[in-house]
């Protein structure tokens, strides 16, 4: 237990609706990330990735169970802890320079020390000499990859990312899974992605979670066993690869018929 | 591309700059030629009125009038900002605080200002001091209308990366919420800035005891009508002066916002 980075345990999210009925999201979530764990969470659409990501990191409260970061329990997003959003559009300021947005996530280094770690992030992203540009200057992409270094630029024990390439092109998406299984690589945060792209939940993770429909459960939990470094080709091709992404698939189907099955019952 | 397309789109902010003199050149023409036309003492020609406007700058009317009316319609402009600007922020951020105040709020900024005035009057007197809260109680309404709105409106996720990175109370407010807001900000400013001047004047002509509006009204019953016509010319230049000052800083302030979705591209 002492080597584990956060652990979120029967975790219970329910939003109050505009008419007050009180409208359970997440059912019960536990999960335990070991240091430098790269896990992802993958679930239908609308199944509450968003609001369980919300309430692990500290930005909205539980309705039940705990989240402990690093030995202590969670009220408020905690230092080391950094999340890369799902819209990259609404999540950089876009009054600040690139530059200046990625500095955000070094507020606490003295001025010298933070210029550093801003090029230094910006490298790591490939996005040097971009520092006094606009967001709206840069591609969708690129402006993710600012929203990834702007998390990384703190060292974060863990980093939170939400469907981060969600709304990026294909090659871009594989471009950027390989940016963010590069950092990871050479660095020793531990990464809890949420997604609803099984390939790549496959292709990054050590292990894969498969969340029920509203109101979520774990369903299943699959390890994936693929050897690393992995590469965009090189690891896709492997049969071991589609194996994986199979069984993933078959559990989020799983999870799709029983919220049809809901369905079912709610409109009788 | 941002050097390629600066040399047209400067070229049409000179033509647009060109076209708005055009016509405030024809708007003289025509008041000079009817002023000629109709040859009477209660319509002087724009001529006759642009001599009387600066006789109005170059007298003592400067110092007992025009300044104080500057100073006033600044005051009263830039207290308003401060009051609407902090308490809009409040009310837009926290959903409890404008289910409470919306109430208040449309009802006191439904309050005619010619209903204040007299009320105004008892409660400070005939002075500077009552035209300045005048101003306030009628220009803090469209800042703080458009402020709450422009920070309620504001995207949820902006504000979860603002949490993120560690920033709570004032800190959020000053580096997020303000900023973000800015465009509605702006846009409640400008017209807080005529209705500043408005109330002015009117303030003035009702009790001011002094300034451009008791001037005006004070030529009008002692029918000085190239001072009334001339205070007139005087006071719409004020108002341009401080329109073009504003545009100047919001420029500034809000450059980055052109390239942005909905952004004055054009500036
Ligand atoms: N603030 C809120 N108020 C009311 N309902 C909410 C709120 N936030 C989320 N919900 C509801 O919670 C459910 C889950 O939303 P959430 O954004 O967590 O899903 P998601 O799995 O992230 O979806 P997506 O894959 O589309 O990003 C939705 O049905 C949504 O209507
Ligand atoms: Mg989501």
């Amino acid at each position: 237990m002492s080597d584990s980075v956060l652990s979120i345990r029967n975790l219970q999210v329910s939003i109050q609706s505009r008419d007050g009925s009180m409208n359970e999201i997440t059912r019960d979530v536990s999960l335990e990330l070991k240091e430098h764990e790269f896990v992802s969470i993958v679930g239908p659409s609308g199944s509450g990735k968003t609001t369980l990501l919300r309430a692990a990191s500290g930005l909205r409260p539980p309705s039940g169970g705990e989240v402990i970061f690093d030995q202590k329990p969670i009220n408020d997003v905690p230092k080391g802890l950094a999340i890369v959003f799902q819209e990259y559009n609404k999540s950089l300021f876009p009054w600040l320079t690139i530059g200046k947005n990625v500095a955000m996530g070094a507020a606490e280094y003295s001025n010298q020390e933070r210029a550093e770690r801003v090029e230094k992030a910006l490298i790591q992203v490939g996005l040097s000499g971009f520092a006094t540009r606009y967001p709206w200057e840069l591609s969708g992409g690129m402006q993710q990859r600012a929203a990834l270094a702007r998390a990384m630029v703190s060292n974060p024990r863990l980093l939170m990312m939400d469907e981060p390439f969600a709304s990026v092109d294909a090659l871009t998406r594989n471009h950027l899974e390989d940016v963010v299984q590069r950092l990871w690589d050479s660095s020793t945060f531990a990464a809890l992605m949420v997604t609803h792209d099984v390939g790549e939940a496959v292709y990054l993770s050590d292990r894969v979670l498969v969340l029920s429909a509203r109101p979520s459960t774990v369903l299943a939990e699959i390890k994936i066993d693929l050897a690393r470094p992995r590469s965009q080709i090189e690891t896709r091709r492997t049969g071991r690869f589609g194996e994986l992404v199979a069984e993933v698939l078959e559990r989020v189907e799983e999870a799709g018929r029983a919220s049809v099955g809901i369905e079912d019952t709610i409109q009788k | 591309m941002i050097g390629v397309k600066a040399g047209p789109r400067r070229g049409s902010t000179i033509a647009r700059a060109g076209l708005g003199w055009l016509g405030l050149a024809i708007l003289a023409t025509v008041w000079q030629l009817l002023g000629m036309e109709l040859h009477t003492a209660v319509f002087p020609t724009f001529i006759t009125s642009l001599v009387a406007a600066w006789h109005v700058v170059t007298s003592s009317t400067l110092t007992t009038d025009i300044i104080p009316s500057l100073e006033r319609t600044a005051a009263g402009f830039l207290i308003s900002a401060i009051i609407g600007i902090t308490a809009g922020m409040v009310i837009g951020h926290y959903e409890t605080v404008r289910d409470w105040t919306s109430a208040v709020v449309d009802f006191m900024r439904s309050l005619p200002t010619p209903l204040l005035v007299p009320i105004a009057i008892v409660v400070f007197g005939i002075n500077g001091r009552m035209v300045v809260v005048t101003i306030i109680s009628a220009a803090v309404w469209p800042i703080l209308i458009n402020t709450a709105n422009g920070t309620s409106t504001i995207e949820p996720t902006m504000i979860d990366t603002a949490k993120t990175y560690g920033l709570r109370g004032r800190k959020l407010f000053l580096k997020v919420v303000l900023p973000a807001a800015s465009p509605q900000i702006f846009a409640g400013l400008r017209v807080a800035l005529s209705v500043s001047l408005a109330v002015m004047v009117v303030a003035e002509m009702l009790g001011g005891g002094s300034g451009i509006g008791y001037f005006i009204a004070n030529a009008q019953q002692s029918f000085n009508i190239g001072g009334s016509y001339g205070g007139v010319i005087v006071l719409g230049c004020l108002g341009w002066i401080f329109d073009t000052l504003f545009l100047m800083f919001e420029r500034r302030l809000l450059a980055w916002q052109r390239g942005t979705v909905g952004g004055l591209l054009d500036v």
